[in-house]
């Protein structure tokens, strides 16, 4: 009897479990340390744990981050049930930061792109590779690399996808000026990588925190991707 | 002679400037696709979509949270739930070992309205387990035949517990320093505190070190400064259960590697030192000097320890090797204990290959034995291979799907004879 309640109890369990948030994203490897890096006047921080698979919409959500990354998904780094944790940097009651990161697949490994961000218009302070493995690893984190991201954001790399086809030359085209420190050498793929972590992590910003503000962008970025398609026609 | 001069450099220059000029209009007529969506730029003029454009700046202060139910507030915001199933079948000298378990995971963690505050982790398992024989993953199983309900982590971690007493600049300063830990959790010795061998086949040194790899302790941990961690506890000793039996309980401190070296270098390590008493039957029945001398199962423990992992990425994918090897003693039985590991994962994460090197040595050997008793040997030592095909193996750990073959040759023992043991493994962690 006492096993055939335990066996009961498991199956209860596993059977009426509720798909939960996982808090064990692409966390930061010590968030103490790292946040008051990134922000020196900390005070302290929230961790908010977010998972596309148990969240309202998410399904939504994903197929919209599939669509705007303008790239097929990783099965093994991109999943629907893939972890994030987002980080809320206050300084006493104020918020002065979010630090969110992703992983993506490079040529050499892994690659976590973390970016802390102005939490009010959503740019760029400062972009941060956690784990990079990579032949171009000490080129991709110098600071002269991370700095040319800095105050983008996620319009600039919708923005890219129009005048990369129509006009790359136009000195609006931010991210299309953003200069490899590896062109043609070891480790050059790893370059195009980064790039598309950072849009990765802003996209799925603009789904966790900024409400979607750079929804106009892509729908415009479309449209007239759309009209130099049929020109060319 | 003056020289003659030309006109063609005037034309060129000319046809130049009425090409650039052409340009300039030309590319002027076409409107810029993103100009109307710039606010900025537009300022005074109608923008559709100024209210997207410029959404309300968020609130200087956050906004009191709503009131919630204690069930949202509990399972609603991080908090995690996952399920393992764990098939595992071991072969050795004609005896078929079987244990089979589902268990579960819960984390949840608890924040203010401005900073993450505490968590807590547990997990569970019921397991049925058919004639147990030693495996390396199941120590504590031997006793456990049949079903039994298994409690592993059970810790509650509490963040920056001074803050309530510090102004925001000494917040600030010593953040991620005092954190407080009280449950049940890995031994802070080795590189168990930052390796998760809750479903793995190989293990590291601790629960043959100590007979038990997780213990019941309170105590602080944190950052020391940027370079070191620290770990500083009050362990029971007495590994499963928390329980007195006249132990005094042990000291456990580890200082340990900063993650950024992980991160930045794939190195990590540690110094760490265990010291004071602990309940360990399989020690006393091991030694018959720490027998003599030991009241009851309370044995005298002192361990210093080093530890070093190192990750390399290589072409097809990542190496990873580690050391672990402590010193000290079990009442006046010298201990000295060695593992090393290699460990290759494919790009693909789909495939792994580990190989381990165990040696566990006991001065046993001094003290006068009762007559018609063998002597037990000083030295356990085993060689394993390990081979892994990963359905899911989540960069995270948060989805781990595998089946295992692991082959363990024992090639010494000191109580026995060695064996070869062969462990079949399907393990799904979701």
């Amino acid at each position: 009897m006492r096993r055939l309640l335990l066996a009961l109890a498991a199956v209860c369990l596993l059977a009426g479990a509720r798909r939960a948030e996982a808090a064990v994203g692409c966390t930061l490897s010590n968030p103490a340390r790292d946040l008051k890096f990134l922000y020196p006047a900390m005070t302290t921080y929230r961790e908010e744990a977010r998972q596309l698979d148990t969240m309202p919409g998410g399904k939504e959500m994903f197929e919209a981050l599939k669509e705007r990354i303008g790239s097929d998904l990783d099965p093994v780094y991109e999943t629907y049930d893939t972890p994030y944790t987002l980080y809320t940097v206050y300084r006493g009651e104020e918020v002065i930061g979010i630090v969110h990161g992703v992983n993506v697949p490079g040529k050499g490994g892994v690659i976590q792109v973390f970016l802390s961000m102005d939490p009010k218009s959503a740019e760029i302070r400062q972009l941060v590779f956690q784990r990079l493995e990579s032949p171009a690893a000490r080129a991709l984190k110098a600071e002269a690399f991370r700095k040319q991201f800095e105050g983008l954001t996620l319009a600039d790399f919708y923005k890219h996808d129009y005048y990369r086809a129509a006009d790359p030359q136009s000195d609006k085209d931010k991210v299309g000026r953003i200069a490899s420190p590896v062109k043609g050498g070891e480790g050059s793929e790893d370059f195009a990588a980064s790039v598309r972590g950072v849009r990765k992590n802003l996209i799925l910003l603009d789904l966790f925190c900024y409400n979607r503000r750079h929804e106009p962008f892509f729908e415009r970025a479309k449209e007239a991707l759309a009209k130099v398609k049929a020109g060319e026609k | 002679m003056e020289p003659k001069r030309s006109t063609a450099p005037f034309v060129r220059l000319a046809f130049t400037a009425a090409l650039l000029a052409w340009a300039a209009a030309s590319h002027a007529g076409e409107k810029d696709p993103f100009e109307d969506l710039e606010k900025p730029k537009r300022e005074g003029e109608g923008d559709p979509f100024e209210d997207i454009e410029a959404p309300k700046p968020p609130p200087e202060k956050p906004a009191p949270p709503k009131p919630k139910s204690w069930t949202d507030d509990l399972f609603g915001q991080n908090f995690t739930f996952k399920r393992e199933i764990m098939l595992q079948t071991s072969y050795s000298d004609g005896e078929l070992y079987n244990r089979h378990s589902v268990g579960f995971e819960v984390l949840k963690k608890w924040s203010t309205p401005t900073a993450t505050v505490a968590a807590f982790n547990a997990q569970f398992r019921f397991v049925r387990r058919d004639n147990p024989i030693e495996v390396s993953n199941d120590g504590e199983g031997m006793e456990r035949e049949g079903w039994y309900g298994e409690f592993h982590n059970f810790y509650l971690d509490l963040y920056n517990v001074f803050n309530p007493l510090m102004s925001d600049e000494a917040k600030g300063a010593h953040l991620g320093r005092f954190n407080f830990r009280i449950g049940r959790f890995y031994l802070p010795m080795g590189l168990n505190l930052q390796t998760d061998t809750h479903g793995t086949v190989l293990q590291l040194s601790n629960e043959r070190n100590f007979g038990f790899e997780r213990d019941w302790y309170a105590g602080f941990w944190g950052t020391l400064n940027p370079y070191l961690n620290y770990d500083l506890y009050y362990l029971l000793g007495s590994g499963y259960y928390p329980k007195f039996k006249g132990q005094s309980g042990m000291v456990g401190a580890r200082v340990s590697l900063a993650d950024s070296f992980n991160v930045d270098y794939g190195l990590q390590g540690g110094v760490a030192l265990m010291a004071g008493e602990r309940l360990s039957e399989m020690a006393v029945m091991r030694s018959p000097s720490v027998a003599m001398r030991a009241d009851g199962d309370v044995v005298d423990t002192f361990r210093a320890g080093l530890d070093a992992r190192y990750r390399r990425t290589v072409p097809t994918g990542w190496l990873t090797f580690t050391f672990e090897g402590t010193a000290g003693r079990d009442e006046r039985d010298d201990v000295l204990t060695q593992l090393y590991e290699a460990e290759y994962l494919h790009r693909s994460r789909k495939v792994g290959v580990a190989a381990q090197f165990r040696r566990f040595w006991q001065d046993i050997g001094r003290d006068p034995m009762m007559p018609g008793m063998k002597r037990p040997d000083d030295v356990d030592s085993s060689v394993a291979l390990d081979l892994t095909y990963y359905f899911r193996n989540d960069i995270t750990q948060s989805n781990l799907h595998w089946v295992k073959l692991n082959i363990e040759r024992q090639l010494q023992r000191q109580m026995g004879s060695p064996e070869t043991v062969i462990t079949l493994q399907y393990y799904r962690y979701w």
